[in-house]
């Protein structure tokens, strides 16, 4: 508690300085990291920077416990610190540029407070670790921050992909194309199927029609999940059509043993939708000169 | 009369929409099997809709009830249409079972009646 207070006795010290004595030294780093060669800033915007983080350092030890992590001054600083870490990501930059930054920073901080306070920081352990708490916190924002940045880039990815993957398509009016191209797995089979029958719930799809002319090759663990795919597709109340029927293909399902004479197939995607326009009442012919 | 856990609403001459409730227990088919068909028989009905929009998944206690429910209706000549069904159910049900089930489906009771005319 005493050791508390003596740390908080010389932190207060500090906020009797004219700390508009040490901006300068404290936009150093700032020109150095974002500045020079990958200029992810202008010096304009480096100073802005710098007057915030002093604003925010300031509030910081002037607070009723600088020592607190939990306070809302720290909290304001580390999310100055994240804002920063995205912002350099977003430019292009790298973490480790961030992270120098903020190493620096502490550094340039602690040596311009000695220089214009005349106190020795190097030689009170305590305030030295006071610094090195706050700035160690401050790092671990800018990595959090880097990580979050990075997971979302992957989730965004992912999904880029599976939509890529199952381009379903309302070819018209109720009537919705499923090209399924290359090999075909559990795993995605799943995952169009899922991304079908919730297409046929917000299109009101009536038929469906499945072309299976790019698939290299099934197993009868995916034969099975296709089959499941279609009756998948009836339940909800819309016609499945199955097109581009290869012979391999074709052998894999009837060694199933299931009964496919419900399920309607076709040879060509073309022929598909013809079958797909009759069963909706469609007549599409050619226009007479 | 009411039964239980359903609303069933006659909707045209010949059409009843069935609507489960929060309330519907299963277990009970028997005793509600036959106060339905015991209202379908009176109305002279030859159309049962049965309403899926809130059933979020269909394990096979239901889907065991709606078999029987369809199969009972087509012993009084009434054809059951389930509509609306749900892509958590469809994915659901098709995880369990292989052949097509008693009843029929459709997107809602319009495109049924589309599908028919």
């Amino acid at each position: 508690m005493t050791q508390k207070k003596d740390l908080s006795e010389k932190v207060a010290a500090l906020f009797s300085l004219k700390v508009g004595n040490i901006s300068a030294a404290l936009t150093e780093p700032g020109q150095k990291f974002f500045c020079h060669d990958n200029r992810l800033m202008d010096d304009d915007e480096v100073a802005d920077l710098s007057g915030e983080f002093m604003s925010l350092i300031v509030a910081l030890l002037a607070s009723q416990d600088p020592t607190s992590q939990a306070s809302p001054q720290f909290h304001a600083l580390q999310m100055f610190f994240t804002g920063l870490s995205q912002k350099v990501q977003v430019r292009g930059g790298h973490v480790e540029e961030v992270v120098r930054y903020t190493h620096q920073l502490q550094q340039a901080l602690v040596e311009a407070l000695e220089k214009d306070s005349g106190i020795k920081f190097t030689q009170s352990r305590s305030v030295w670790l006071y610094f090195n708490s706050v700035f160690d916190e401050l790092i671990m924002a800018v990595f959090r921050a880097y990580l979050e940045e990075k997971e979302q880039a992957l989730y965004a990815q992912e999904q880029e992909l599976r939509e890529t993957a199952t381009p379903i398509t309302e070819i018209w009016d109720g009537v919705l194309t499923l090209p399924i191209i290359g090999t075909l797995d559990s795993s995605r089979t799943m995952l169009v199927m899922e991304a079908l029958l919730n297409r046929i719930a917000k299109d009101h799809a009536k038929a469906v029609v499945m072309d299976l002319t790019g698939v290299k090759n099934i197993d009868s663990q995916v034969s099975h999940h296709l089959i499941q795919m279609v009756r998948a597709v009836q339940l909800m109340g819309s016609e499945a059509i199955i097109t581009g029927i290869r012979p391999e293909i074709a052998r894999a399902l009837i060694s199933l043993n299931i009964n496919m004479s419900d399920i309607t197939t076709r040879a060509s995607l073309s022929d598909g939708l013809k079958e797909a326009f009759r069963s909706m009442g469609i007549h599409v012919s050619q226009k007479a000169d | 009369m009411s039964i239980p856990g359903v609303h069933l609403t006659q909707i045209g001459r010949e059409d009843f929409l069935l609507e489960p409730s929060r309330g519907l227990d299963v277990s009970e088919h028997d005793r509600l099997i036959e106060s339905i068909a015991e209202r379908l028989l009176g109305a002279r009905a030859s159309r049962l809709y049965y309403d899926l929009s809130t059933q979020a998944i269909i394990d096979p206690i239901y889907y065991n009830w709606l078999n029987k429910l369809a199969r009972t209706a087509q012993a009084i000549n009434v054809k059951m249409v389930c509509v609306q069904m749900q892509p958590t159910a469809a994915f659901a049900l098709v995880q369990f079972t292989h052949e097509l089930p008693v009843f029929e489906t459709a997107l809602d009771i319009s495109d049924w009646q589309s599908k028919i005319n």
